[in-house]
């Protein structure tokens, strides 16, 4: 772990506080409106911590919390993380984990492509890790402050953009997952078994069910590809 | 004096929620740096968490758009489209959101 790993990832990841500040705003305003405090938004986005897994949590949220889907869904969505911290492993594997403990705080889908790609290139630098995890969490965070501090309301246009951009965010990972798909029959039971279950049982539970039976029809093809 | 404590009781499970969802999370990102020394690349367990992250996507998008209407279909197809063709994120974002405000300010 280099200082001069930390500011170069800290430099190339500054774009991040832009874009991350944009979504992190529109996740303010998603939060505002559904009545929570600004220090409840700000925390939840500093502790959870992942688009994905705020956006599948907002979805689900009701009077009672349904704490059990939720912490499911936070498991199933973000299980990736488990293999790219299994990779950063293969790559870090002679630093301790109390070491980079804070960086898996803030380990996020583009930390973890930017520190595999420099790592490539200069070597593995568990420096570069945190140094780019820090444009990413202060945009992501503090744009959901913003949507508190700034005089917007989730109302008209904005409105529409809280309530539409967590799902058009997740429809812009499909490209890069459709790369990794065989055939189209997982997606295919994914999204039919996702349309009955909201349709039928309940839709705070057709993420886990519908992606849970595609992931099943996945496992049964010959290869991953 | 009632109503101000049914409203502090929300805000605690409201906080409660966010921590017990911080900390999964967060048993997420460093799990798998933890227990890669004691896991198989090749087993069912890896195979599964490979594979679980589109079909999950696609899950989620359906139930979104079922929940947001036509518009929100409208954005979501164009979002998707855009970012197949561009491979960039704030140019599918902001393409679908405008084909999902414009089909919402027609009336779909």
């Amino acid at each position: 772990m280099t200082a001069a790993g930390f500011r170069r990832g800290l430099v190339a990841a500054l774009p991040f506080l832009l874009s991350n500040g944009a979504a992190g705003l529109v996740m303010g305003l998603t939060y505002k409106g559904l009545g929570l405090a600004a220090p409840q938004a700000i925390l939840f986005s500093l502790l959870v911590y992942s688009a994905t897994a705020q956006a599948i949590t907002l979805s689900m949220w009701a009077i009672p919390l349904p704490v059990a889907a939720m912490v499911v869904a936070c498991i199933a969505t973000n299980s990736r993380y488990l293999l790219m911290g299994a990779h950063l492993r293969q790559l870090f594997g002679g630093l301790a984990p109390r070491k980079i403990l804070l960086s898996l705080f803030l380990l996020a889908d583009a930390s973890w492509l930017m520190t595999s790609s420099d790592a490539d290139r200069n070597g593995p630098d568990a420096g570069y890790l945190l140094g780019s995890s820090i444009p990413m969490a202060i945009g992501w965070v503090g744009g959901t402050a913003l949507a508190y501090a700034a005089p917007l309301a989730a109302s008209g246009p904005l409105k529409l953009a809280a309530a539409l951009l967590p799902t058009m965010f997740i429809a812009t990972l499909l490209p890069s997952q459709w790369k990794n798909a065989a055939s189209p029959w997982p997606w295919l039971t994914s999204a039919v078994v996702a349309l009955l279950v909201s349709r039928f049982v309940d839709p705070s539970w057709s993420m886990l069910i519908g992606g849970g039976c595609g992931t099943l029809v996945s496992m049964m093809e010959r290869t991953d590809a | 004096m009632r109503d101000l404590v049914q409203h502090l009781m929300k805000d605690l499970d409201v906080l409660g929620v966010i921590f017990i969802l911080g900390l999964t999370c967060y048993a997420m990102r460093a799990g798998g740096y933890v227990l890669a020394g004691s896991m198989r690349d090749d087993g069912i367990a890896a195979r599964f968490l490979r594979l679980a992250p589109g079909n999950l996507f696609i899950a989620f998008i359906v139930g979104g758009c079922l929940s947001g209407g036509l518009a929100g279909l409208v954005g979501t197809m164009v979002a998707l489209v855009t970012m197949a063709v561009t491979a960039r994120e704030w140019a599918a974002l902001g393409a679908g959101f405008g084909a999902a405000l414009a089909a919402s300010a027609i009336g779909l």
